[in-house]
């Protein structure tokens, strides 16, 4: 960068800041402005009428005692989820992008284009297909209990699983895409090298691939695992009674009880949460001599 | 296993399906695969979006697009999906010369009040000259003073409306409401799936149908036959009745016998037999019978109960002249009767039955429809709640649904 032309000097230094300024003010705007107001919600108390509320600031920090204790199961419950999801994902995402990245010849861009096909029906009509897949009486449940791996519940819709396993389907494409970018950019003449040196396959594999892999790994991971703490469209229609998560809570809390500032303060919550988990990850994957 | 169920036949929605087939023009002679006000009609709008649901039910309306202004020669009617006999909005609009534009996007009494609450009470239109709530809502639009009293020179067919409705605790005289649609609170199920027959609320807790039970999760639909069967009456409810019955509901959740809370989404569940018993609608019960023998609709030995889905002009109503029409067109009987004949719950007119069997005998005769007085003794109805109780039961309920 410092070996601009002189010409451009001057006009690269306003340019950048330019170029930000429509995202920067857009996000101003639709995020900074909203999470400000969420906030001093998150702080507030309900008084005057019970469906016309005006919300008082207060630093009412009992809103978060609050929302802890009455929603720490589905705040667990939602983390749980999400991890075995994150998890999940992993194991079926690794294995396929990397077929795509070394593997695939002249099919990788079919089968990418395969990776994002589902993208091509919206979100809830994949959810909602999954309710027939699964049925009862379907044949996915009966070919499970033949083999003895149905849940004690003898049913998949309306449990865990069925939860996790939606998480999982709606959520796969964003855990292969980065881990195939980061495969991919892998020079296949460092597994030579490593071949040469007398490395077998799998160590060169465990010692080569997986390490410089990491940045995939870790960018898929937060693809999903955040989105998926925070989702309810999966606990709602595949979920039972005993399976909703924190976004199911904060949804039913904005809209039919319409307690906002006890909304707020779990937003809140499920964020710092989530912030907390993605830096200890982050931490214990440590990726800065990678990227 | 069996292959009796070929996976194909629901990968799309049959009510989807005859909905795109209606949407084309095509004679759909099994039109009532669509659900009145409930389950399809949510699941669609749920799927699909609202302005899909818009679009295609503008068929034969909305001809000026959406979005625009009211104004004199334009109505804007929101009512819930798919609770309209189809050639309705066109023959309203020949016979009255507005342009309609009719939406289906009213598909949750509380999440529309929390989308329109703000701008109603900032006096700003909310793109609506008329919304079909139902009664606990229109109490509460009215208490808040955000509707319109209506102008009964403009509606001479009012004289049409039952007595018992217009007797109300809710709107004395109906001053500002007009019911359209009443229906029954009661269990249905799945016969070859329950293999017996369901009388009681008792039955949904019954272990043989552990895990295959859903519940509505609206405060009072879900709890008010509860209350009735714990001996206690939703007409006359107390904190106390109500926090029995949400502590029965909360113990058999525990159990692990309920399956779902549901919204209108349940009749999905019921149909795949996912479900055995469910808390239902009965017009929706009705209309899937058409497709399916083995479901009945029965009120609990105990009682079930009843709501009302009434007509109401918000105070930033553009056409309040033609939001009036609209309702005396819809109390003209033999509109009415066609109405009723399509969406298949129990008509706020009184003595339709000579309208109803010169549109369709079989529906004239069906109990469902046309309960008789045996049925209706059992009814019970929530009485105007004060914004306190209300929000004080909603939260009791949401508490046990967990969500």
């Amino acid at each position: 960068m410092a070996g601009t032309a002189a010409g451009g000097r001057r006009r690269s230094r306003v340019a950048p800041y330019a170029m930000v300024l429509p995202a920067v003010a857009y996000l101003g705007v639709f995020f900074v402005y909203p999470l400000w107001s969420l906030l001093r919600t998150s702080l507030s108390r309900n008084s005057g009428s019970v469906f016309l509320p005006t919300l008082e600031f207060d630093w009412a920090w009992s809103n978060y005692g609050d929302a802890f204790t009455d929603f720490r199961d589905q705040i667990v419950r939602s983390f749980v989820y999400a991890g075995l999801a994150t998890a999940i994902c992993i194991a079926l995402a690794y294995p396929l992008a990397y077929v795509i990245a070394f593997k695939s010849g002249r099919y990788r861009n079919l089968l990418l284009g395969l990776v994002i096909l589902p993208f091509f029906v919206t979100f809830l009509v994949r959810t909602l297909a999954w309710k027939t897949i699964l049925a009862d009486d379907g044949w996915v449940v009966s070919a499970l209990d033949t083999v003895g791996l149905l849940p004690r519940e003898g049913r998949l819709l309306s449990t865990s699983w069925g939860v996790v396993g939606g998480l999982v389907y709606n959520f796969l494409p964003f855990m292969v895409l980065p881990l195939y970018v980061s495969l991919e950019k892998i020079d296949p003449r460092l597994l030579e090298a490593a071949g040469d040196l007398y490395s077998t396959s799998w160590r060169g594999f465990r010692k080569v691939v997986v390490p410089l892999s990491m940045p995939g790994v870790i960018a898929g991971s937060l693809l999903v695992f955040i989105p998926a703490s925070g989702d309810f469209v999966n606990a709602q229609y595949l979920g039972g009674t005993q399976n909703t998560m924190i976004g199911n809570v904060i949804q039913k809390q904005f809209l039919v009880v319409k307690d906002y500032p006890a909304a707020a303060a779990l937003s809140f919550v499920l964020m710092a949460i989530i912030l907390a988990a993605v830096l200890a990850y982050t931490r214990a994957l440590g990726t800065d001599d990678l990227v | 296993m069996a292959g009796n169920r070929p996976i194909t036949r629901h990968l799309i929605d049959p009510r989807a399906r005859a909905r795109l087939s209606r949407a084309a023009r095509v004679p759909d002679p099994s039109r009532r695969h669509f659900l009145g006000r409930g389950a399809a009609g949510a699941a669609a709008v749920a799927v699909l979006g609202p302005s899909f649901v818009a679009a295609c039910g503008g068929d034969d309306g909305d001809s000026a697009g959406s979005g625009g202004g009211g104004g004199e020669g334009r109505l804007r009617v929101s009512n819930w999906p798919f609770y309209i006999d189809e050639t309705f909005v066109s023959d309203f609009e020949a016979a009255s010369g507005l342009s309609v534009s009719y939406k289906e996007d009213f598909n949750d009494n509380e999440e529309w009040f929390a989308k329109v609450k703000d701008s109603l009470d900032a006096g700003q239109d909310i793109g609506s000259d008329l919304v079909v709530p139902s009664e606990f809502m229109v109490a509460r639009l009215i208490r808040l003073g955000w509707l319109d009293e209506l102008d009964d020179a403009n509606i001479p067919n009012k004289v049409n409306l039952r007595t018992d409705l217009l007797d109300s605790t809710i709107d004395a005289q109906r001053k500002y409401s007009a019911p359209y649609m009443s229906g029954m609170v009661g269990l249905a199920y799945n016969s070859s799936a329950t293999g017996r027959d369901i009388t009681s609320v008792e039955d949904l807790w019954d272990p043989a149908f552990s895990g295959r039970v859903s519940l509505f999760s609206d405060a009072q639909d879900g709890l008010g036959m509860v209350m009735l069967s714990l001996g206690d009456d939703p007409a006359d409810p107390s904190t106390e009745a109500v926090q029995r019955a949400a502590d029965k509901v909360a113990e058999e959740k525990d159990r692990g016998q309920i399956r779902r809370f549901t919204g209108n989404d349940y009749a999905d569940d019921l149909a795949s037999g996912n479900v055995a018993i469910a808390q239902a609608y009965s017009g929706d019960i009705v209309q899937l019978q058409a497709d399916n023998p083995d479901l009945q609709f029965v009120v609990p030995e105990a009682g079930g109960t009843t709501f009302v889905d009434a007509m109401v002009i918000p105070t930033t109503t553009r056409n309040k002249a033609g939001a009036e029409q609209w309702i005396d067109f819809v109390y003209d009987r033999a509109n009415y009767a066609k109405l009723i004949a399509y969406v298949q719950y129990v008509p706020v007119l009184s003595d339709m039955t000579a309208d109803l069997q010169a549109v369709d005998p079989e529906v004239a005769a069906n109990p469902l429809v046309n309960p008789p007085q045996e049925i209706l003794d059992k009814l019970s109805i929530w009485p105007a709640l004060t914004d306190e109780q209300d929000a004080e039961y909603t939260t009791i309920y949401a508490d046990v649904t967990g969500e």
